[in-house]
């Protein structure tokens, strides 16, 4: 049997809400099943914001969650309460029986189960006390429960419980006693709930890892795998935990992490390091990708390889920085000043988020250029199983090198080549000499403005690009779904695609002719790709998260074809119901015209 | 839950039978009222006397209910399941849940019902008995009786004997330990009764008078690999089967209306348009008793199609009716000509 | 006066071409007014990494933007003429990936502490083991003339037609509370004194600043001066102890008569030991030395 489980664990800072739900995730992988899991955080550093940890537990990787979870578990009604509603009918609903305060009319979530929900109210708090003595272990308490509500090996649960408390051992006493109290609880408890959880299939192949990580740390592993020398970053949400992750990894394999007074002077030692032949990346959201807009510009005209790593937050200005959006589009593919092309590849889920973390530098070496890796938030902190390759699928040297000058020939670091791309030395390599600027220059690299200079030079920086279309052993699109003509073709971006994709293959199972697209490098424009799809689209749906529909701006920049632009800023991953439902309406499959059927 | 501002709150404690038809006949009378029921159950409201069915092999809760969940919704009939009442405040018109939540009402009609009653003398065997009162019990007594299974039936009821018909019908084997309830809440003479136990005899459950046997002695865990329950008479009889159930009757659930401002005697008191003695506050079902003035006593009416009537009654009189209950059925228990037993309770499919 | 010695072209450019500073001119010629007093820090620089025997290409001169930024062009090296104001952090990104290279950063008052001001504390706190020249001739030349951070008060421009109404930064004061482990003086009018501080800069093993005072002849006739600076710089007194911070602090504080020479001096572990230290710490291996050849230890023997 097919095992879709979501669970959300809602409450507040202190409740532990996120180290349940990491522990939660953890034992689930372990045991073989696929996840992929969504945290919300409050925008506070201390106090009681809300904290939901989200997991879909599945046989098979899903692309997205769920809209409606199937446990809901609060540790904080006042949090819990406003999301009640979105566990399924026939879900368990996991609650605090008790309280210790007076409580106004509907402030327990008694008030609040739906008639169709099943009601487990427990007497966490006293458990937890009863058990350990504190009510610091109520989120281990629920863990014992829920494996014990539905049957799930508890040593999977306690292994995981042992790995996050593996250097704290009076904690870890503790969560084995509440971990117990929860266990034995449900073993009274009759259950009315149909959440059932098959067995999970492993399908690792030999020598390949399994790990349960998110987007952010995806990354990491990619950079790490792909041989990153140098990194200097400047801490901002949502894109913080990369530079923490590389700041302890980074060492241990000999490489260098510096933090930088700011954005501007992290992209700049990015390259510096760069033209030193480093393999060199920055990582940053919105705010600081504007700083960076400058001498991103420098990159492209001094052809320099360097990597951006961007996850993208609600914005503009401050924004929304716990809030995931994608409105960063159009800065990263065309934001700073002048002609300035540039490579930015955008993964659709974590384990594209590898991928591109660690392509990202052989691009930027083999077409001399910046790259950068667009994410956002919901993708940084998005929880997926990922299976990882007993060999890292990265070249460690794209680089041309100009090989030895002929004594008499000035070295031409910019030289006119057949495919753009130019011979590159670095210091400290004898004949290679040569000094890049910003401003703009001849083959030799000395400034000079004539009108064929700068014509001829656009075009190498533009043209050069072309090539990274071809780039060996990466996905740069990719058509899912039905194949031929097709009533409706979603064309997504990024982490939204996750839900395009479910939602297609819903449309799909309701007859519906469908097929998505996901387009995973966003400049250069896989032009040629995707008018071939929208070729066999009768209707072109593109969901996206900003205002506007950025990505649908590009892509009719490129492609000349009417679209249906699906723009919406929740702050929070798209509803696969809304894309769904659009689909449904595209093909002539509204609500009224399936209530009429 | 849209209801407009200055709209009553009808409050139902108890989602049984009767509490469910008042909370139907208050949504229907009064549409822009706000109506909440309260119950300890962790299910929507189901037939009890549907509950046999578990030995039919019905054992999914779906089956048992008897609205959807989308009737609450339509009918905008908020349910508060797994909520325990622990006082009420007629004067102050307040109800304090045991999680220290308070609740206001303009109205509130107690339908918690009665739970099973046990006899002192049993108390002691109670973790060793098997209840069928609620749903979760009749699955779990279901659960631990075999194909051909042996039930072990204390005292009797209506409601057990009614069990003991389908234990029959679904071949298994029933021994009915009889005693002052066997055809509660029939009141059955000295005359009636041979007749009646014979004709159970004759249905296929075997009867023991406790009373003949001296009366239980001990209720034991059985021997390994034999019974599961052991049941010792005082003059040495000994029974074996796989649960033991006792059936004796109900007594109201009331203790949380203690301090209410209301009557209490062992049901709530109530007039005959079911009206406590506090203004605003109704009582309906097996909880209440209600005054006859033809018999110049305060009584219970049970079954059914009673205390369905019961409910919509004092739905009625609290959206601005005043008529008195008139019992919706007669309480006669009687021998068919096929020779069965025949009782109006056993009627409602 | 003493007696003159007769100096012939012949000799001179035998003596120039002998010595090797040559090599590390490039071909192509500044592009700075004449009489500007950079010509002679180019000069200068060249003549220390000769003396300081820096192979060609393990050299990597980075600047920002303005007249003095040009100065890659100028030799024969590596060379990054990057973003106004970012030639700090630039060269901190090339030193970071290959400490065995000789790194030297140039710029003007307003590329390093206007615009690029936020960048400097950190270069020097970290003690990012480069050179950092600093061409200070209180003007926007550039651009033709605009006020500088280091503009005297009353100075009139383009940008300030009635008068500068702002203070001038003292950038020497600032580098020293900023923890620059070299910090030196010299004044573009004084070609010999520059060479030995530019040397000596340059063979500091951590971060090393030198202020350049120099006159722009074009845009400023009134108070930076040859004459004026002749007038107003001084030597900075025999027993100036550069090891005494607050010493060399109370020194920088006197910018009316600008001392030159040596202001403090201290050995500290660079940006790059301390980057080697935390790959110790966490367990990891140093990776190869890169294939340029260590110039410091043959430029300290």
């Amino acid at each position: 049997m097919a095992t879709d489980i979501q669970i959300s664990i809602i409450g507040s800072a202190g409740d532990g809400t996120i180290a349940a739900g990491d522990i939660l995730r953890n034992a689930f992988a372990g045991m073989g099943y696929k996840v992929i899991s969504f945290d919300v955080y409050p925008p506070e550093i201390r106090g009681f914001g809300k904290c939901i940890a989200r997991m879909r537990i599945t046989t098979e990787q899903a692309y997205s969650l769920k809209h409606k979870s199937d446990v809901m578990v609060s540790l904080d009604d006042s949090h819990a309460i406003p999301h009640a509603g979105e566990l399924r009918d026939c879900g368990a609903m996991i609650y605090e029986q008790g309280s210790i305060v007076r409580l106004p009319e509907g402030g327990h979530m008694s008030a609040h189960v739906g008639p169709g929900q099943l009601p487990y109210p427990l007497p966490i708090r006293e458990l937890s006390e009863k058990s350990t003595g504190a009510n610091r272990s109520r989120n281990i308490v629920v863990l014992g429960f829920i494996a014990g509500l539905f049957n799930l090996p508890a040593e999977g649960f306690r292994k995981a419980i042992g790995k996050k408390f593996r250097s704290k051992a009076a904690a870890a006493e503790a969560s084995e006693a509440a971990f117990k109290a929860g266990l034995d609880y449900a073993a009274k408890t009759f259950k009315l709930d149909d959440v059932v959880f098959g067995p999970p299939v492993s399908s690792v192949v030999a020598g390949s890892t399994v790990e349960m990580i998110n987007g952010n740390a995806a990354i990491v592993r990619g950079a790490l795998d792909a041989g990153i020398d140098t990194f200097f970053g400047y801490p901002i949400t949502p894109a913080t935990s990369i530079m923490e992750r590389l700041a302890s990894e980074m060492p241990k394999r000999g490489g260098r992490l510096l933090q930088t007074e700011d954005e501007i002077s992290a992209i700049s030692a990015v390259v510096g390091a760069g033209f030193t032949g480093a393999r060199a990346a920055t990582s940053t959201s919105g705010p600081g990708l504007s700083l960076m807009a400058e001498m991103l510009g420098m990159g492209v005209i001094g052809e320099v390889p360097s990597v951006v790593f961007v996850s993208q937050r609600g914005g503009p200005s401050t924004g929304m920085p716990t809030k995931t959006e994608q409105s960063d589009l159009h800065m990263a593919v065309y934001g700073g000043h002048g002609d300035a092309p540039r490579i930015v590849i955008a993964p659709t889920n974590v384990d594209g988020c590898y991928r591109c973390g660690g392509k990202a530098f052989e691009m930027a070496e083999a077409y001399q250029t910046p790259v950068i890796v667009l994410i956002d938030l919901y993708l940084s902190n998005r929880y997926e199983t990922v299976v990882f390759p007993a060999r890292p699928p990265f070249e460690a040297d794209m680089n041309r090198k100009p090989g030895k000058q002929a004594a008499a020939a000035p070295y031409k670091r910019y030289a006119l080549t057949a495919d753009h791309v130019s011979p590159r030395s670095v210091p400290g390599e004898k004949g290679g000499m040569h000094v890049v600027t910003g401003l703009e220059h001849n083959e030799l690299g000395r400034p000079n403005d004539s009108a064929e200079l700068h014509t001829a030079m656009s075009r190498k920086r533009h043209e050069k690009l072309k090539a990274a279309l071809r780039h060996p052993d990466f996905t740069h699109f990719k058509r899912f779904g039905d194949e031929g003509p097709v009533d409706v073709g979603l064309v997504a971006w990024g982490s939204t695609f996750g839900e395009c994709l479910e939602a297609m293959l819903k449309a799909r199972g309701e007859g519906i002719r469908c097929a998505a697209m996901k387009v995973v490098m966003l400049s250069p424009f896989p032009t040629h790709g995707v008018s071939a799809f929208l070729a066999d689209c009768k209707e072109v749906l593109v969901p996206e998260l900003n205002y506007e529909g950025q990505f649908a701006n590009l892509l009719q920049a490129n492609v000349a074809r009417q679209v249906t632009r699906l723009a919406r800023v929740p702050g929070e991953p798209m509803k696969v119901e809304e894309i769904l439902e659009e689909i449904r309406r595209l093909a002539g499959r509204g609500k009224s015209a399936q209530k009429a059927a | 839950m849209a209801t407009a501002k200055n709209a009553r709150h009808h409050v139902v404690i108890g989602s049984g039978v009767s509490g469910s038809q008042a909370a139907d006949t208050l949504r229907e009378r009064e549409p822009d009222a706000r109506v909440t029921i309260l119950t300890l159950s962790s299910l929507l409201f189901y037939n009890r006397y549907d509950l046999p069915k578990v030995f039919r092999g019905h054992r999914d809760w779906r089956e048992f209910l008897a609205y959807p969940a989308e009737y609450y919704k339509d009918h905008r009939i908020e349910v508060r399941r797994c909520s325990r009442v622990a006082g009420v405040d007629g004067p102050r018109r307040t109800i304090t849940l045991e999680h220290k939540e308070e609740i206001r009402f303009d109205t509130l009609l107690v339908a918690s019902g009665g739970r099973g009653y046990l006899p002192e003398e049993l108390a002691e065997f109670r973790p060793l008995m098997h209840p069928f009162a609620s749903y979760t019990e009749a699955v779990t007594a279901a659960s631990l009786v075999p194909d051909r299974g042996h039930v072990i039936m204390l005292g009797g009821d209506m409601i057990g004997l009614d069990l003991a018909r389908t234990l029959i019908d679904t071949r298994h084997r029933v021994t009915l330990v009889a005693g002052a309830q066997t055809f509660w809440p029939h009141e059955v003479s000295d005359e009636e009764r041979p007749g009646l136990i014979a004709a159970l005899e004759k249905m296929g459950v075997e009867v023991i008078e406790s009373h003949d046997a001296g009366g239980i002695a001990t209720i034991e865990q059985g021997a390994k690999g034999l019974s599961a329950r052991r049941v010792l008479f005082k003059d040495g009889t000994e029974l074996h089967g796989d649960v033991v159930m006792p059936f004796f009757g109900l007594s109201p659930s009331v203790e949380f209306m203690l301090g209410s401002g209301t009557d209490i005697e062992r049901g709530l008191l109530v007039n005959p348009a079911l009206r406590t003695t506090c203004e605003g506050i109704y009582a309906a079902g097996d909880v209440c008793q209600i005054w006859s003035d033809a018999e110049k006593r305060y009584r219970f009416f049970y079954g059914w199609k009673n205390v369905r009537a019961m409910g919509d009654l004092a739905a009625r009189n609290i959206t601005g009716g005043d008529e008195p209950w008139v019992p919706a059925q007669d309480e006669k228990l009687h021998i068919g000509s096929d020779g069965k037993i025949q009782s109006p309770f056993w009627e409602y499919h | 006066m003493g007696d003159i010695k007769p100096v012939y072209l012949e000799e001179k450019l035998k003596e120039i071409e002998e010595s090797g500073r040559l090599d590390y001119r490039s071909k192509t010629l500044p592009t700075w007014c004449p009489g500007c007093g950079y010509f002679s820090i180019v000069e200068a620089v060249a003549a220390s990494l000769c003396e300081l025997n820096v192979p060609n290409e393990n050299a990597v001169v980075v600047s920002g933007i303005g007249c003095s930024s040009r100065f890659p062009f100028f030799v024969n090296t590596y060379g990054m003429h990057t973003l106004h104001g970012r030639a700090l952090p630039v060269a901190t990104g090339v030193k970071t990936a290959n400490d065995a290279l000789t790194v030297v950063v140039v710029g003007g008052d307003g590329d390093g502490f206007a615009i690029g001001g936020g960048h400097v504390p950190h270069a020097a706190r970290r003690n990012v083991d480069i050179t950092y020249l600093l061409f200070d001739n209180g003007i926007y030349g550039l651009t033709k003339g605009q006020t500088s951070p280091t503009s005297a008060i009353g100075f009139r421009t383009p940008t300030s037609p009635y008068e500068n109404p702002d203070r001038p930064l003292n950038p020497l004061l600032m580098v020293l509370s900023y923890g620059a482990s070299w910090v030196g003086q010299a004044y573009a009018g004084r070609p010999d004194h520059l060479h030995k501080m530019i040397t000596q800069a340059m063979a500091h093993r951590g971060f090393s600043y030198l202020h350049i005072l120099s006159p722009c002849v074009t845009f400023d006739k009134t108070h930076r001066t040859y004459s004026n600076l002749g007038m107003q710089v001084r030597d900075l007194p025999a027993d100036h102890e550069p090891t005494d911070r607050a010493a060399a602090m109370r020194e920088a504080m006197d910018d009316a008569l600008p001392a030159l020479g040596l202001y403090f001096r201290e050995e500290r572990p660079t940006l790059g030991d301390a980057l080697d230290g935390l790959v110790e710490k966490a367990g990891g291996e140093l990776p190869g030395k890169p294939a340029a050849k260590p110039a410091r230890k043959a430029a300290r023997r």
